[in-house]
């Protein structure tokens, strides 16, 4: 009797030895579906590739092929979006734009309570990874010199030359970008740019000690609370 | 007596003279690198090239400090005035610099240039790659051992088996018991009853588990085109999920970066430093080979102004697919419900390379939206749910409790299937 517990115990132990060796190494295959007909959308979905020989992203085929090039139709504004910037970006070496954009007035009116906090939350996703969180252009990836970004980025609240930008040319920077910083155009709306601009241009003032510009930010106590 | 006092007081003053020069001095050195970083840093590295050139040796480039100082103050004037150097300059790097007149003394730019002497000199880091090599060797497999182990133990249990079989023999022929002769095992009953029930075990397990993973792809985690790391990226360097991944916030898709958003610190960080990385089956990855791929893909040539519309997109593989029946919004979950990515995606920010966490199976989503609680509060999208908002206040919804997702329709098939 003892032996057969004791080969019973032994065939158990192999055989699961086996089952758990089975499911161990990297998948690298994503397995089968039932029914891939249904599985896998008939429509185009976003990033599905297209069928080149009936689909083509080349205007000048457009009449053979069906031509889609996920873009919007030129001038199309999204609702509750802010109208395109009037200046076009400057040719590698020339500052004409640049210098112009100097001019524009920011088209948003002031933060309430409720954009500010929005505003501070998009600020530090999108360019406290390098200007900081406070501000002071000391991001962990800067992290004074000793992160792998090279390029110091601006200190937004104590570098002269940001705290006397206007608040145009501070849009022409997000949204063309300027030394080594790129374009922030397809992360932040251009309402949200603005905006953002209304929320730096606020916090310089009362990092400076000047009076917040009600054109700005309408509700003061919510940006106390951002710092 | 006094004459020595006297002495000792002039020693006095000429050492602390010359302690507060040395000191002097340093704070000059100090302020090379404290103007450097506050005006020039953020277009010149030292060891570099950025937006302008790398400024490491840049004293032997010029004909002497009075050109650099001019040039310094206004660029623009030294081109115009037709110096070689600075026109070929100016050709080279299209940007023009910064005019510093009345912002830099000529002080204050020999300051910078000492700065750049003593940093010049130094070699550029190499010091990540020797912190790095620790890692990969400390977590070893056990599986190994196990099997042995198991294969040594199953070797003996036979072995007592026969043992004592034969044992029982011997004693049964002592005893003048009749001997029966020796049953081969495998036409023993109870034996290949106990095999019969294991191999129907196993091809049960097998069949059940291999049909209840059609179509879900947990641990799925394949080989990407540049092996990105989101450890590195998200992890290391805190680079918050929705900068690459914006449109989690707003559409149904989280959306993978173009390749701009890549661009974005990638013109200026050129090299990997980090620690040492490997895939999953503990092969070595360059990432700077890495970085040079991201470059042909967005048509990047370094020391060169980039053009984005020479950018090709990368083909990323994708890992977590939903059927084409199920709906799913990343907006809805990232931004109403304030769910972390981490609930669903594991710990990414320790993944080198991505692999599916979740099942993504039907019972895994419902089982969150009913044990869930929807955060009611100071949310604007729920404030149509007045029922809910009156019976938390008068207490006929225990506020303890909470509101799940399935109380408030997220079990309805039509929440997802339509």
């Amino acid at each position: 009797m003892r032996m057969k517990k004791l080969s019973v115990i032994a065939l158990i132990f192999i055989s699961g030895a086996t089952l758990v060796s089975c499911g161990s190494g990297v998948r690298r295959d994503p397995g089968h579906v039932y029914m891939p007909d249904m599985f896998y959308s008939r429509a185009y979905e976003t990033y599905a590739q297209r069928d080149s020989t009936q689909f083509t992203e080349n205007e000048a085929e457009a009449g053979r092929k069906i031509f889609y090039n996920n873009q919007p139709v030129a001038g199309t504004i999204a609702a509750g979006e802010d109208l395109p910037f009037p200046l076009a970006k400057d040719a590698t070496g020339d500052t004409t734009n640049y210098v112009a954009s100097k001019a524009l007035a920011n088209p948003e009116g002031p933060l309430t309570a409720d954009q500010t906090t929005e505003i501070h939350r998009l600020y530090l996703i999108n360019c406290g990874i390098c200007h900081g969180a406070k501000m002071d252009g000391n991001g962990p990836l800067y992290n004074d010199g000793n992160g792998p970004f090279a390029a110091a980025p601006k200190n937004l609240l104590g570098d002269a030359v940001v705290l006397k930008m206007p608040e145009g040319q501070m849009f022409y920077s997000i949204e063309y970008g300027k030394g080594m910083m790129g374009s922030y155009a397809s992360q932040l709306s251009r309402k949200q740019r603005w905006q953002l601009v209304h929320y730096i241009k606020a916090r310089q003032h009362q990092a400076e000690g000047i009076p917040v510009d009600p054109a700005d930010v309408a509700d003061s106590t919510a940006l106390a609370a951002t710092n | 007596m006094i004459q020595i006092r006297k002495v000792t007081e002039k020693v006095g003053l000429i050492v602390s003279f010359i302690i507060l020069m040395s000191f002097a001095q340093n704070v000059k050195a100090q302020d090379g690198k404290a103007l450097f970083t506050a005006n020039c840093a953020s277009c010149h590295s030292v060891h570099k090239d950025m937006t302008g050139p790398a400024l490491e040796g840049v004293e032997s480039r010029w004909p002497d400090r009075a050109h650099i100082i001019a040039w310094v103050h206004n660029s623009s004037k030294v081109i115009a005035s037709g110096d070689k150097y600075a026109t070929d300059l100016f050709a080279k790097w299209k940007t023009p610099m910064t005019h510093f007149e009345g912002v830099l003394s000529d002080k204050d730019v020999d300051a910078i240039l000492d700065y750049v002497k003593v940093e010049g000199a130094k070699k550029p880091e190499a010091g990540a790659a020797a912190s790095a090599t620790q890692g990969a060797g400390a977590q070893s497999d056990n599986t190994l051992l196990y099997v042995v182990l198991t294969c040594v133990l199953a070797i003996v249990a036979i072995i007592l088996l026969q043992v004592n079989s034969s044992l029982k023999r011997l004693s049964n022929k002592k005893e003048g018991h009749p001997v029966i002769g020796p049953i081969p095992f495998y036409r023993n009953k109870k034996f290949i009853a106990v095999v019969a029930i294991l191999i129907f075990i196993y091809i049960g397990y097998w069949l059940a588990s291999g049909a209840i993973g059609l179509g879900h792809s947990q641990n799925y985690e394949p080989k990407q085109p540049i092996f990105y790391s989101h450890k590195v990226h998200a992890g290391i360097n805190q680079i918050n999920c929705l900068y690459c991944h914006t449109n989690a916030q707003y559409s149904r898709h989280a959306t993978i970066p173009s390749v701009n958003v890549c661009m974005n610190c990638h013109m200026a960080i050129t090299e990997y430093t980090g620690p040492k990385l490997f895939t999953a089956e503990g092969e070595e990855v360059d990432g700077s080979a890495e970085i040079q791929k991201l470059y042909k893909y967005a048509g990047y040539v370094q020391g060169q102004p980039w053009d984005a519309s020479k950018a090709k997109p990368i083909e990323w593989v994708r890992i977590h697919e939903l059927p084409d029946h199920v709906y799913f919004n990343h907006s809805q979950h990232v931004m109403v419900g304030k769910v972390q990515c981490q609930t669903c995606h594991g710990d990414i920010t320790k993944m080198d390379e991505v692999k599916q966490f979740a099942p993504l199976s039907m019972g895994w989503c419902i089982n969150c939206h009913r044990t869930t609680d929807v955060q009611f509060k100071d949310n604007g999208f729920y404030s149509i749910y007045q029922k809910y908002h009156e019976g938390l206040k008068n207490g006929t919804i225990d506020s303890a409790k909470g509101i799940t997702v399935e109380m408030i329709g997220g079990t309805e098939c039509q929440k997802c299937h339509y």
